[in-house]
């Protein structure tokens, strides 16, 4: 109780500070922590020496007695105050010069202990101390007299040695600082007992306490003047209490560090941090959120800061008032607007009966970057609370959640440094599941219930003892609002929504923020920061960081225009996004007045997919597409149009059309759902541009997607290429890459475009340019020839249009080739009985098939077949959504060509190989000669690519393979092998066969367990 | 007091006012004691329903008559709940599945195995199959009339379909080759005159012939339609007299009115009018399709023969786009924007070349 009232007192001390005006307040914060708070903090600490001074200190005599009394302890007293001595020096001097004035002086010790050098010293060893009292304990005192005699320091030169001494006993000691001195062993005249050692410590050695005890306690030491220093730190940072000293330390230390660049501070901290604000007054919110934050906090002094505040809430609010920014007259003499008129009265409103205010929870909300946890924070260590933060990155389960709550809001801690009244901020609570959510709700509303029991009584008096109604003011913030989640909160929660930071104030911020840190930046380029991170300070801030970081020190409106960071991947609301779509940007386009097709054209063109891609960001962004078309249906028509013919809002309502039926088909669930639903995204952004073009007034091919502008813009030349101009044209205003989302007539020209390509045998290849990029190149190359010299390039196909065209050629000439193979034997799944043309066919494939990279992977399906899925699944890419699906080739055939796909790349891997070091080529060459093309291209390849692969697994390979080969394989076809080669050796070994298949000229093997080895008759000659 | 309509809805095969022939070949097939599931089609107002009634009737007596009204509610799959209503007697089941809209397969599918799987109690005195009536078949996504084809396979032995929709174009071919298809045209102008004649008569009331003959022609031969107006009629105005003015039906003076406002200016603000008038003839239920229908014939009746092709053109166009999608003002509105489109250049070409 004791406590708690002096805790309270001091309570009251800040209470009395909090009367005062809050910037008065703010001035004695920065004076008086150093005293209370430290002193505060020091004293409980204290809390521990002080039972041990008294009990060190009320046994004074004692100790003598003993000493008196037998001298076989008192041997070993010495000893171990000896060491103990050499230890814990600082701790007993201390308590020897202050400890035994008792508990007055306490306070004392703390001024005295900042002086001493070794101040953590004391604190740190309490603990253990502690720990060591068993068996020291009493003791102590005689000891310390002992110590005070001769001081060690005095002593240590004599006996501690750099190096163990040449002669005589000698003991090892390490300091703290991982010194090791050695001390000579004189002989005692009263040789201890060794057994007392391990009596006393069960451990042999000179030292008391045990090596491994007193690491501990160094490390232990070590690290808590670690914890202590960044509680300090923490503290300082955190409670806001000397902002003026902070902030002049913060110049102090950005100077050394920019005389200084190795400043590891300067490195590792976020500016956003160090620049963040340590006071109310600089705060760069809204000033009215603030104010209305923290009269709200304020409400919640009656109840939290206890019973002598009951008069108080009036005086406190008009102090507060009178205050900050004299609150009381704007709110009389200003007529706010509606919102805020509702939110004073809110805050001016009854408290309830626990004189809690009507709303416990605050709700903050806003984009990210205003500064609203910072607000938060800073109101909360302003009106006395400490903070108790959780945010998106502790688990925020139910169970925990309401652990974390109560935790926060009922209890208080006894111990350490933080008796203020807990404030719990609920951080980015839009992310939190609504589980955890009804959990606050639930607290909030329990004390509601309880209110209602016991309303008849004293009020007060149930608040003391009922732990479980809620007595501490909670924060919530959010970026969303309106998250489902949050709805049966929004209705309990003060709700405070953040208004965009003033440019003006940010700007200005900033640019203190560069002139501490030596960076020169003009106003108008921090505005234009300002502008592209939409007033996001943490932006900003870390802009400028960054380019603080790369050594830039000067920053001018170019750079922060050319920069690609510092934007948020942020969705926007989807009334941001209409506005987008629906308005030009400001930005006056340039015009090159002179060349009116060219010049005029480009800036036009340039300009429209510019901002299409702006839009296309946008709306894939938003994710709504349903409400955003909605939204663009409804709004469209309203735009002042220059339309006259209403051909722009035809078009406009056929992509409506369009989008509408996508949707419906992707809703309908067919089995390309996913797929579609990507394509809508292309849909929307497409439709989006149609709608800004038709809505956004101007120039009359606008309106017509662009489309004659290519037309202009194009020169057909070659007559016989009139069909893969007209339909690269089509292709060419479209940025769509999707063709399922082509209308039928483009279609119609892909194919066409497609099929002169397949006939013309042109293709586009891909390749990397110098710059690593990848293009697509025409092959062969006839844009070089039909185009007339002196004429300007015409425009290229985009990459993904080129990819489309290339793509599909190949698949259609895939296509083709596998309608061929089909019609001709759709069952042959043995390679060996195509014939001829089929085989040639098959090769053509495979060859596609592995420049594209394409291949069938086997799978196996739920019902536990297996099947085979090209990969690439590229068929479902090259199907037209409106056709029927083409027809499957069988599995058989799958497998076929997976594996002659596979082979085939194996070959080629190994030609590549080769080609490196000629001397394996030789074997693979003879091989290959062998082969007569003409009659077995497939098999006798498939052949040669399986030797090879037993080639090194025999040469690379270890016993088993080889036992299995040589027992179930070869002898079969020892029989044709021998009859070519002599090498090969019965018992010759695993070497040996791998050599002898490497180097003989005809190899056959058997394929055992493979349905399709059919057997045929193979004369020696053909193989020749 | 009921409407007209349904307090002198026949209940018996016999007791139907025309297509007595069809009547007939009905009542045969059902004497048979089984018959093919049937689909049944026709045009709004032709008797479709009460002809089904009356064959149920025939089927299993007057028990068919003993409705009531079950809400089901059927997970799918996805857990998705869904709601639906069903009419059921002990011998059949009435369900409109579009009614789910796109989740109608399901409903589909768990509604008609839970009837058919469960085996008539008294199968000695009764039929051996129950009856599923689904109306609006039309309705019905692609998914849902694919899962139908198996059901109505499975099922045979316990339960026969009914199927009722305005066109068959609209059901895929498997379920119409799975169907005795029974079409029910419209009743002759002659026709719905006797029977509103009729009905007068069982009212107490004396309908004049001309009367009768115009509002037969006005209801466009619909005979629900009919009986409604004619209701209406007597409310108005009693005792009848020939040249009595019918009343239109508030929407039919609405899209009207909207018509001629297409016609009388072609701006994007008058569209937005537009708008606003086919969100509220939607919003009143009117279906889509009959919007288009009623506005696709003011405007022709409005605008130069040389246009009528080209409008017809596109609203067939758009017609059919209304048919895929789903949000039917997008089309609606996409066809008067393209008819003012057309409507305005015609107009000024036409102003053009008077001018030259």
């Amino acid at each position: 109780m004791d406590e708690y009232d002096e805790m309270y007192g001091i309570e009251d001390d800040f209470e009395q500070q909090f009367a005062d005006e809050l910037e008065v307040m703010a001035e004695m914060e920065r004076e008086s922590p150093r005293n209370v708070k430290v002193s505060e903090l020091r004293s409980k600490k204290q809390t521990f020496e002080e039972a041990l001074t008294s009990a060190d200190s009320a046994l004074p005599d004692a100790p003598e007695r003993e000493e008196d009394e037998s001298l076989t302890p008192k041997a070993k007293k010495r000893k171990q105050d000896v060491v103990k001595k050499l230890h814990f020096e600082a701790a007993h001097d201390e308590d020897d010069e202050d400890g035994d004035d008792g508990n007055d002086g306490n306070d004392d010790i703390t001024p005295q202990k900042s002086e001493r050098t070794r101040s953590g010293f004391s604190l740190s060893l309490s603990p253990d101390r502690s720990v060591a009292t068993g068996p020291l304990g009493v003791l102590d005192i005689s000891g310390l007299e002992v110590l005070q005699e001769s001081p060690k320091r005095a002593a240590a030169p004599h006996h501690a040695l750099k190096r163990p001494p040449a002669s005589g006993d000698f003991i090892t000691v390490t300091d703290c600082t991982g010194n090791r001195v050695y001390l000579r062993k004189n002989q005692d005249q009263q040789t201890p007992d060794p057994r007392f050692f391990r009596n006393s410590q069960n451990a042999l050695g000179l030292l008391a306490v045990p090596v491994e005890v007193l690491k501990e306690q160094v490390s232990e030491r070590r690290h808590r003047q670690l914890v202590e220093e960044s509680q300090r730190l923490t503290e300082l940072l955190n409670s806001g209490i000397d902002p003026e000293l902070l902030v002049d330390e913060v110049p102090e230390d950005t100077e050394d560090e920019n005389s200084n660049a190795s400043d590891e501070s300067s490195a590792s901290r976020l500016w956003v941090d160090r620049f963040a604000p340590q006071h109310y007054m600089e705060l760069l919110s809204d000033d009215f959120t603030n104010r209305c934050l923290l009269k709200w906090l304020k409400l919640w002094d009656s109840v939290v800061f206890g019973r002598e505040r009951k008069p108080r809430p009036p005086t406190a609010e008009s102090r507060a008032n009178s205050t900050s920014a004299q609150n009381q007259n704007q709110n009389q003499n200003q007529r706010f607007k509606t919102k805020s008129q509702i939110t004073e009265e809110i805050l001016e409103a009854e408290l309830d009966q626990y004189k809690r205010p009507k709303l416990k929870v605050a709700l903050l909300s806003g984009p990210p970057g205003l500064g609203k946890t910072t607000l938060a924070h800073i109101i909360a260590k302003h009106a006395g609370y400490n903070v108790v933060e959780i945010n998106a990155s502790d688990d925020r389960s139910a169970e925990l959640f309401q652990k974390r709550i109560d935790t926060a809001t009922q209890m208080k801690s006894v111990l350490g440094a933080n008796e203020k009244p807990n404030c719990l901020i609920i951080d980015e609570i839009d992310g939190a599941p609504a589980a955890a959510i009804s959990v606050l709700l639930a607290t909030l509303n329990r004390k509601d219930s309880r209110e209602g029991e016991d309303s008849t009584s004293n009020p007060l008096k149930k608040k003391k003892k009922k732990e479980s109604v809620l007595l501490r003011p909670i924060i919530c913030i959010c970026n969303d609002l309106y998250t489902p989640a949050l709805r049966p909160l929004r209705q309990q929660a003060f709700l405070l929504t953040f208004p965009p930071t003033q440019q003006s104030r940010l700007t200005q911020r900033l640019a203190e923020i560069t002139r501490r840190q030596g960076m020169k930046a003009d106003t108008g380029s921090l505005m234009a920061l300002c502008e592209k991170t939409d007033n996001d300070i943490r932006a900003c801030i870390n802009t400028l960081q960054f380019l603080h970081g790369r050594g830039q020190r000067q920053l001018d409106q170019r750079v922060v225009n050319s920069m690609s960071i510092g934007l948020k991947d942020q969705n926007k609301g989807l009334f941001s996004v209409w506005q987008e779509i629906f308005q030009l940007p400001r930005l006056k386009r340039k015009r090159i007045g002179g060349d009116p097709f060219g010049g005029f054209e480009e800036a036009g063109l340039k300009d429209r997919s510019q901002r299409l891609q702006h839009i296309l960001h946008l709306a894939s962004s938003s994710g709504e597409h349903e409400k955003l078309t909605q939204g663009l249906y409804d709004n469209f028509l309203s735009m002042k149009l220059k339309d006259p013919s209403l051909t722009g809002v035809c078009s406009g309502l056929d992509w409506l059309c369009f989008s509408d039926l996508v949707n419906e088909k992707r809703i309908g669930g067919d089995p390309f759902g996913g797929f579609e639903e990507a394509g809508l995204k292309d849909r929307s952004q497409r439709l989006q541009h149609i709608l800004h073009l038709a809505s956004s007034s101007g120039e009359h091919e606008k309106l017509t997607q662009g489309l004659y502008d290519n037309f202009l813009s194009m020169k057909l030349k070659d007559p016989s290429l009139t069909g893969v101009c007209s339909g690269l044209d089509w292709l060419c205003f479209s940025d769509l890459v999707n063709p399922q989302l082509y209308s039928t007539r483009e279609k119609q020209q892909l194919c066409e475009l497609i099929d002169t390509m397949i006939n013309y045998n042109l293709t586009y290849r891909q390749e990397r340019t110098a710059e690593g990029q990848y293009t697509y190149i025409l092959e062969p190359n006839i844009e070089d020839v039909v185009q007339f010299p002196g004429l300007p390039p015409r425009r290229q196909l985009t990459y993904q249009v080129k990819q489309l065209i290339a793509r599909e050629t190949e698949l259609e000439r895939m296509r083709r080739v596998e309608r061929a193979q089909q019609r001709h034997n759709p069952q042959k799944v043995n390679p060996q009985l195509y014939s001829t043309r089929e085989k040639q066919q098959l090769c053509e494939l495979i060859d596609t098939m592995i420049n594209y990279n394409l291949t069938y992977r086997q799978e196996r399906t739920a019902e536990g077949q297996y099947t085979y899925i090209l990969e690439p699944n590229i068929e479902d890419v090259v199907r037209f959504p409106g056709l029927p699906p083409r027809r499957q080739l069988t599995y058989q055939v799958k497998q076929l060509i997976a594996r002659e796909t596979e082979l085939e790349r194996m070959r080629r891997v190994e030609r590549a190989q080769q080609r490196h070091n000629p001397q394996k080529m030789e074997k693979v060459e003879e091989v290959k000669e062998v082969k007569k093309p003409q009659a077995k291209k497939q098999t006798s390849r498939n052949h040669q690519q399986r030797l090879e692969n037993i080639v090194k697994e025999a040469v690379v390979e270890s016993k088993p393979e080889m036992d299995f080969f040589g027992r179930t394989v070869v002898p079969k076809e020892k029989l044709a092998a021998n009859s070519e080669t002599d090498e090969d050796g019965k018992s010759s070994g695993n070497l040996q066969i791998g050599k002898a298949v490497g180097n003989s000229d005809v190899w056959f093997r058997f394929n055992e367990g493979v349905s399709n080895a059919v057997r045929r008759n193979v004369y020696i000659r053909e193989l020749l | 007091m009921s409407l007209w309509v349904d307090k002198y809805r026949p209940t018996s095969l016999a007791k139907l006012d025309y297509h007595k022939e069809q009547a007939n070949q009905l009542k045969n097939l059902v004497q048979c004691g089984d018959f093919p599931h049937l689909l049944v089609y026709g045009p709004s107002g032709a008797g479709k329903k009460t002809r089904i009634m009356c064959l149920l009737r025939e089927l299993y007596g007057a028990g068919v008559e003993k409705l009531r009204i079950e809400h089901q509610s059927i997970v799918a799959p996805s857990k998705k709940k869904i709601e639906i209503n069903t009419i059921a007697s002990n011998y059949h089941l009435e369900v409109n599945p579009s009614d789910a809209g796109n989740s109608d397969r399901v409903v589909i599918q768990e509604l008609i195995k839970t009837v058919a799987q469960s085996q008539q109690i008294q199968s000695s005195t009764q039929r051996e199959f129950k009856v599923v009536l689904l109306t609006e078949v039309d309705r019905l996504t692609k998914d849902a009339q694919h899962a139908l084809r198996r059901t109505m396979e499975k099922y045979m032995a316990t339960c026969r379909l009914i199927l009722c929709c305005n066109s068959t174009s609209k059901v895929i071919s498997p379920i119409r080759s799975r169907c005795l298809a029974v079409r029910v045209p419209l009743p002759s102008t002659e026709e719905v005159c006797s029977v509103l004649v009729g009905v007068c008569k069982k009212e107490g009331l004396n309908l004049p012939t001309e009367l009768a003959r115009q509002i037969a022609e006005k209801s466009g031969r619909n005979l629900r339609k009919a009986l409604l107006m004619c209701e209406a009629c007597r409310v108005q105005q009693y005792p009848f007299s020939a040249d009595q003015d019918i009343p239109e039906t508030d929407w039919e003076v609405y899209l009207r009115e909207t018509a001629n406002a297409i016609v009388n200016q072609q701006s994007p603000q008058r569209l937005l009018e537009v708008r606003a008038r086919l969100y509220e003839l939607l919003t009143h239920c009117i279906p889509a399709e009959i919007i288009m229908k009623g506005l696709v014939s003011e405007l022709l009746s409005n605008c130069d023969g040389h246009l009528k092709p080209e409008v017809a053109q596109m609203a067939a166009y758009y017609e059919h786009r209304l048919q895929l999608g789903s949000k039917a003002i997008y089309h609606l509105e996409a066809f008067v924007a393209k008819f003012m489109a057309i409507y305005k250049k015609f107009m000024e070409d036409g102003l053009d070349n008077f001018m030259f």
